[in-house]
């Protein structure tokens, strides 16, 4: 623990230069003098430094705080980089184990027995100081408020920005283009017209009195005398870190990792009993049940793998049906390999090998189809004599319009008569050879584009 | 800083320029449109110094107008932060002063002026030093260095200071006469 010592003692002097007048409150609380708890960061940080993994309601307890804004305050040190927090569900034996841990590890707390553990689990909430990070975050703070104040100082590379004292609006150098008045060339306000007054100058004004031209001495002097006071006062900080540079930073590790060094190093726990509620991911809970070594079988047979050669028609795992060219008299094949089963529906229709109801079906899709054929023609000689016996009944009529009207029903007529034969024809072929039914469609088509020429002519007449 | 660089641009020509001098009709209209010009991306386009290829054209539609692919070689002239310039001083007022350099405004404000020159009011507004050796007024020739660039899609607008080792006044007119 003399190792600890000159790290404990820089993040006490580190609580009292940054961390003594933050007011720890809720957006929602009033900043009152009666409730005001500056100074709490720096009894945590103080407290934190005489523990390692605290548990975040016991260290409440211990600095008799409420829970909620010691969980505040340990919120924002965890963003300032000071402490490392951890949370974690636990049953009531989890935090039995870590109280054991704390206890070995010097916290002076014992182990509380239960007669009946409860088997619901809470997220508890752990935390401790990370001193190798403590070091950087607090070297490279002061160097970065030295630097501010000597650029500050300097005026090096720093923007200029302006006010306007009216509308209170805020301008950067890089408007001045904008902003400049050529009848009194001095900045103006875009919104209220008002002359925009340098932000250094304005606050010197407001510190020191009038704003005239040599504020910005006044404004010099200030920072100086501010960077010396800063020098001065952080003078033990800065002796202090020089002193820890070069020793190694105590670490703690993670939680689960300083329970298991903490339990091993204490002997009146029984440390198989805390350990056997752990999983192997270092978790409490209930361990996987063993179910023994897990063993892999591989089939290198590739009895189930399809050959890629293979048909698409025919299974992996069954034998290539042979084709009749190939199969001989005096071969013993089985009945799979001759193409006798559900499979060799797939061969070729003009194999050799046929099957007496294949041939019946084929003779009578053909006797259908010569049929259909006599039936569409005798339907189109019909539709012809009609067409002539009205043609004469048309040229027997008294005037051109009225003929010229029953002519223009019948040619619609006569074209939705074409539609439904189609219809029909179409929904009536069975599936059979496909240039007899292209043969059909050829007929449809000749016989609309007769009548299309016989209205033609019809209207030449007119 | 100043680049030589090669750049492309889609030209518009009207029909009646369309016979023997196309090329230099399209050259002449290029030089117009683009010498003096301000992109964010290229900075100030200087001087154009050559063309380097013109491409096929492609008629527009309903107008006639011809669409011209031209490759050019230009001088461009591109600000960067920290650079140091001399620029010439355009205006003076309690606020800092306004310079010039090529086609590039500069502003440098009051507190980026060394410490030891004062703003001194009058007919002729200029910064001063205490033993009067150094002026800065209007036309006075400056070497500054930049500190920040604001770059718009047609203009660059930079900050300056000439509150750092060697830089201030090289030239002051009002001690030549």
């Amino acid at each position: 623990m003399g190792s600890m010592e000159p790290f404990n003692r820089l993040v006490r002097l580190a609580a009292r230069a940054f961390y003594d007048d933050i007011s720890m409150k809720g957006d929602n609380q009033p900043k009152t003098s009666r409730g005001d708890n500056r100074g709490m960061a720096v009894v945590v940080l103080d407290a934190l430094t005489r523990r390692q993994w605290v548990r975040e309601e016991d260290l409440a307890k211990a600095l008799k705080l409420h829970s909620k804004q010691l969980r505040r305050i340990l919120r924002f040190f965890e963003e300032e980089k000071l402490v490392t927090r951890d949370h974690r569900k636990e049953s009531a034996k989890g935090a039995k184990i870590y109280s054991a841990a704390a206890a070995a590890a010097g916290d002076g707390q014992s182990i509380t027995k239960e007669g009946e553990e409860k088997v619901k689990m809470h997220t508890h909430s752990y935390c401790c100081l990370d001193y190798a990070q403590i070091c950087d975050v607090v070297r490279y703070r002061i160097h970065r408020m030295k630097k501010k104040l000597k650029d500050e100082l300097d005026s090096r590379n720093t923007i200029q920005h302006y006010i306007c004292p009216n509308c209170k609006k805020r301008y950067s150098a890089f408007d001045a283009l904008q902003l400049i008045s050529y009848t009194d060339e001095y900045f103006h306000c875009e919104n209220c017209n008002g002359e925009l007054v340098a932000e250094s100058d304005k606050l010197a004004s407001e510190e020191m009195g009038d704003g005239d031209d040599n504020a910005r001495k006044r404004r010099r002097e200030k920072l100086k005398d501010m960077q010396q006071r800063i020098d001065e006062q952080l003078k033990p900080l800065q002796a202090q870190l020089n002193r820890v540079k070069d020793l190694p930073a105590p670490e703690f590790g993670s939680l689960q990792s300083w329970e298991r060094a903490n339990i091993g190093a204490f002997g009146t726990a029984d440390p198989s009993a805390a350990d056997s509620s752990r999983n192997p991911q270092g978790q409490y809970g209930t361990p996987m049940p063993y179910l023994g070594e897990t063993k892999v079988e591989v089939a290198l047979s590739g009895t189930g793998v399809k050959d890629e050669g293979a048909e698409s028609g025919t299974n992996g795992n069954g034998l290539k049906v042979l084709p009749p060219w190939m199969i001989k008299q005096g071969m013993n094949l089985t009945k799979e390999q001759r193409g006798e089963t559900s499979n060799s529906s797939n061969l070729d229709e003009k194999s050799e090998v046929k099957d007496e109801k294949k041939q019946d079906s084929k003779e009578d899709e053909k006797s259908i189809q010569d049929e259909y054929i006599k039936a569409y023609y005798e339907a189109l000689r019909k539709r012809q004599d009609e067409e002539e016996a009205k043609r004469k009944i048309q040229q027997e009529g008294d005037t051109f319009a009225s003929a010229s009207h029953s002519e223009r029903q019948v040619g619609m007529k006569s074209k939705r008569e074409d539609d439904d034969e189609g219809v029909e024809w179409e929904e009536e072929q069975p599936a059979g050879n496909t240039a007899e039914t292209y043969k059909l469609a050829d007929l449809n088509v000749e016989a609309q584009e007769s009548g299309d020429e016989e209205d033609e002519i019809d209207w030449e007449e007119g | 800083m100043f680049f030589h660089i090669v750049l492309e641009r889609n030209m518009q020509l009207h029909p009646r320029h369309f016979g023997p001098h196309l090329r230099d009709k399209l050259v002449s209209k290029l030089i117009k449109d683009v010498e003096g010009t301000c992109s964010g991306r290229h900075g100030f386009v200087v001087a154009i110094t050559g063309v380097e290829d013109v491409g096929k054209g492609l008629i527009r539609e309903g107008t006639g107008y011809v669409t011209f692919p031209v490759k050019y070689q230009c001088v461009v002239f591109r600000p960067f932060k920290g650079e140091i310039l001399e620029a010439v001083v355009t205006m003076v007022n309690k606020m800092g002063f306004f310079a010039e350099a090529g086609p590039v405004q500069i502003f440098v404000s009051n507190h980026l002026i060394p410490d030891d020159m004062e703003f001194q009011s009058g007919d002729v507004p200029n910064y001063t030093t205490s033993d009067g050796s150094v002026k800065i007024q209007k036309d006075s020739e400056v070497r500054l260095k930049i500190i920040g660039t604001r770059v718009d899609a047609t203009e660059i607008f930079c900050i300056g200071t000439i509150k750092d080792d060697f830089l201030g006044v090289i030239s002051d007119p009002g001690a030549a006469v």
